[in-house]
């Protein structure tokens, strides 16, 4: 159980209690925006290395969402806030 | 509750074997726990964490800042579910014929979680009265500590005989017993 994921009502737990969705950057369109913006909304997305930003789902705990700022090559995690409280400050 | 699955107890098969008397480390299956999930509207968080507290008869797990388990061993579910309907703001559903409640017991009985559960069990860090969501076994459940050395652990019912194995084979060096409580 190498990585560690610190959630803000859990604490210290292994990555196995949870389920990871996907990147948390791309912002939800308006519902009548155009085509592109909902293509690019839907399908693409960026591959980076390094710093990323991803929902996490606390499955096997307190079944809340998570967002996960962490290094894709190192595994060192930088922040963990719960979604609501990520989505109500803006970038938290 | 439906006489069917409180007539016979899951872990009923499980219980062979030459044990005349418990040892020191224990391991007990409550065999008719009452167990409601309950769940704060959004905004009576707090008001409705406190009004569980004083609900007698009850001890209330938690699982997450708006969600908690209300478990009994000594009220009935009619009793408790009228004293949930007058609080404010929460929603609740009886699963005590969905859950498996264990109590684990004796000197060991840290040893033998460290090698289910990935969470400190250290005092300091899960205190006496504390209780968590976590994976238990590989299965998602909700382990409280009752004492300095008393454990209890609430399991899905589909998944209780295969936690209820794993736990038996940690205690093994130990000489974990186990029995029904009633």
């Amino acid at each position: 159980m190498a990585s560690l994921i610190t959630c803000p009502h859990c604490g210290r737990r292994p990555k196995e209690e949870f389920s990871i969705r996907g990147d948390a950057v791309p912002e939800r369109p308006a519902p009548a925006a155009s085509e592109e913006a909902w293509h690019a909304y839907v399908y693409l997305r960026d591959n980076p290395r390094g710093n990323i930003r991803e929902y996490w789902h606390h499955v096997a705990g307190c079944r809340r969402w998570l967002v996960v700022e962490r290094d894709n090559l190192t595994h060192a995690v930088f922040a963990v806030t719960d979604a609501r409280e990520a989505a109500k400050g803006g970038t938290a | 509750m439906s006489i069917s699955f409180t007539h016979r107890h899951i872990l009923e098969d499980r219980m062979g074997g030459y044990e005349p008397s418990p040892n020191a480390n224990h391991l007990t299956v409550v065999r008719r726990p009452v167990i409601f999930s309950t769940l704060a509207h959004a905004g009576h968080e707090a008001a409705v964490a406190e009004a569980l507290s004083l609900v007698e008869d009850v001890v209330v797990r938690s699982v997450s800042p708006s969600d908690w388990l209300v478990v009994s061993q000594s009220a009935s579910a009619a009793t408790i579910s009228a004293s949930l309907a007058t609080i404010p703001g929460l929603s609740f559903a009886e699963q005590s014929d969905g859950q498996v409640l264990m109590a684990l017991s004796g000197p060991d009985v840290r040893t033998i979680l460290a090698k289910c559960v990935a969470v400190d069990l250290h005092a300091d860090m899960f205190a006496e009265g504390q209780s968590a969501p976590m994976m238990i076994c590989r299965v998602a459940g909700n382990l409280a500590r009752t004492g300095a050395d008393a454990f209890e652990i609430i399991v899905p019912r589909s998944h209780a005989a295969y936690v209820f194995d794993e736990l038996r084979d940690a205690g093994r060096e130990f000489a974990m017993t186990r029995g029904f409580g009633d």
